[in-house]
């Protein structure tokens, strides 16, 4: 602004001083000297210019109302300005990119558990299993491709937390369906010799209807079990027709897409925490290609 | 159950028992178990208890063992015995300033 001033004429002097805001009482004081010596034609001519609006006395100090306009707009008063303006984006921002960090920090802290889950190599629990479902067809690891599921051994004469369980397991399959989760839920029976198809199904009709009932015969049932490392004990000496419980694990396992357990969910969840730490699985879960894809990327130590 | 009278339908082996018929049997337990509180039996399958259950929780009894399967009896009164010592624990610690930990959140590596 200063050296254009000294580029301008003098005639166009009164006018610079107004733009120059912050500056112009000096300038004007000036002027007024100036232009009562009458030394400067040129000065003289501004000063006609201004006196003929309004006598120097009378402008107010910091200029006319239109002058201190233009004052606030691009001087002193627009730090103001932009510090308002400055304070409200730096609070979105941050805010806003807090929010996000700290989101995507749960979410990988959930990945990563779902990854130490899956484990390497031969998958810690899970595997094959060769079952037949309570329709009587056959129902393998091949099934839980493509959905996530949740997989629950219990048997049909379970006094107690079985039924507790189940129950506790309908809740968590409509809050998640409610935020549009689709879970496929699997429920194997330890007691393959009370738990025929039919058995089951009659069972579990008085559950959730999505509910998915298998059994087998005793060793592959025992097969299974042990890949879901769910230990059980039947009576060892048992006659027909005979009353006996079976003890067995119990825990939800939860299984991703590819058929892999990502957690176990113990009896500590109840109806509505249970419901959140699935969904924050489901939210987290990244498929396969794309989790191998990123070990190769530069940013790949974020997610170890 | 005509000829079969000394069975219930809780102990049918073929059939598994139906909503109904739990809560049924948990009614009756809750009732059967109010009665042994009020006469302070915690162990009901102590032999020395029996006497004192048959004057004062007859017809309770009764009840709750036609109600529940025959394995379910058993588990119940055992699970009473559990729970209670469970309880009395808890209070203990509890009154030592003891602190409860979750660990359900840990991560597993």
């Amino acid at each position: 602004m200063l050296s254009r001033v000294s580029i301008r004429s003098g005639l166009r002097l009164s006018s610079q001083a107004n733009k120059l805001g912050s500056r112009n009482l000096m300038v004007y004081h000036r002027l007024h000297n100036v232009s009562s010596d009458g030394n400067l034609q040129g000065l003289n001519e501004a000063k006609d210019e201004v006196t003929k609006r309004k006598p120097l006395s009378r402008i107010a100090i910091g200029g006319t109302a239109s002058q201190s306009q233009k004052a606030s707009g691009g001087g002193s008063g627009s730090i103001e300005f932009a510090t308002w303006k400055a304070t409200a984006l730096v609070l979105t921002l941050g805010g806003t990119l807090y929010y996000f960090f700290a989101k995507e920090k749960r979410r990988l802290e959930i990945e990563k558990e779902a990854e130490a889950n899956r484990g390497y190599g031969k998958p810690l629990v899970g595997g094959p299993f060769k079952l037949v479902d309570f329709n009587g067809d056959e129902f393998t690891e091949q099934n839980l491709l493509g959905k996530f599921s949740i997989i629950y051994f219990g048997f049909s004469h379970c006094p107690d937390i079985c039924p507790d369980e189940l129950d506790k397991l309908s809740v968590w399959l409509d809050g998640l369906k409610k935020k549009g989760i689709e879970i496929q839920p699997i429920f194997i029976t330890c007691d393959p010799a009370r738990d025929p198809p039919h058995v089951l199904k009659e069972y579990l009709s008085e559950f959730h209807p999505d509910m998915i009932g298998l059994t087998g015969d005793y060793e592959a049932v025992k097969q299974a079990c042990k890949k879901y490392r769910v230990y059980f004990s039947t009576p060892p000496s048992l006659k027909p027709g005979q009353d006996y419980l079976v003890d067995h694990s119990i825990f939800f396992y939860l299984m991703d897409p590819e058929g892999q357990f990502i957690d176990a969910l113990g009896r500590q969840y109840d109806e509505q925490t249970g419901v959140a730490k699935i969904q924050e699985h489901v939210n987290a879960y990244a498929p396969k290609e794309q989790r191998e894809k990123r070990k190769e990327k530069w940013y790949s130590f974020l997610f170890n | 159950m005509g000829w079969f009278s000394k069975t219930k339908p809780m102990d049918d082996q073929s059939k598994p028992p139906s909503r109904s018929s739990r809560k049924q049997c948990w009614e009756s337990r809750d009732g059967y178990f109010q009665c042994l509180d009020k006469i302070s039996v915690v162990n009901a399958l102590e032999p020395k208890h029996q006497s004192e259950i048959q004057k004062n929780c007859k017809g309770e009894e009764a009840k709750f063992e036609q109600d529940c399967a025959t394995s379910w009896i058993k588990y119940f009164k055992e699970k009473r015995v559990v729970d209670y010592k469970r309880e009395k624990f808890m209070q203990e610690m509890e009154s030592k300033n003891a602190q409860q930990i979750d660990l359900s959140g840990m991560v597993r590596r």
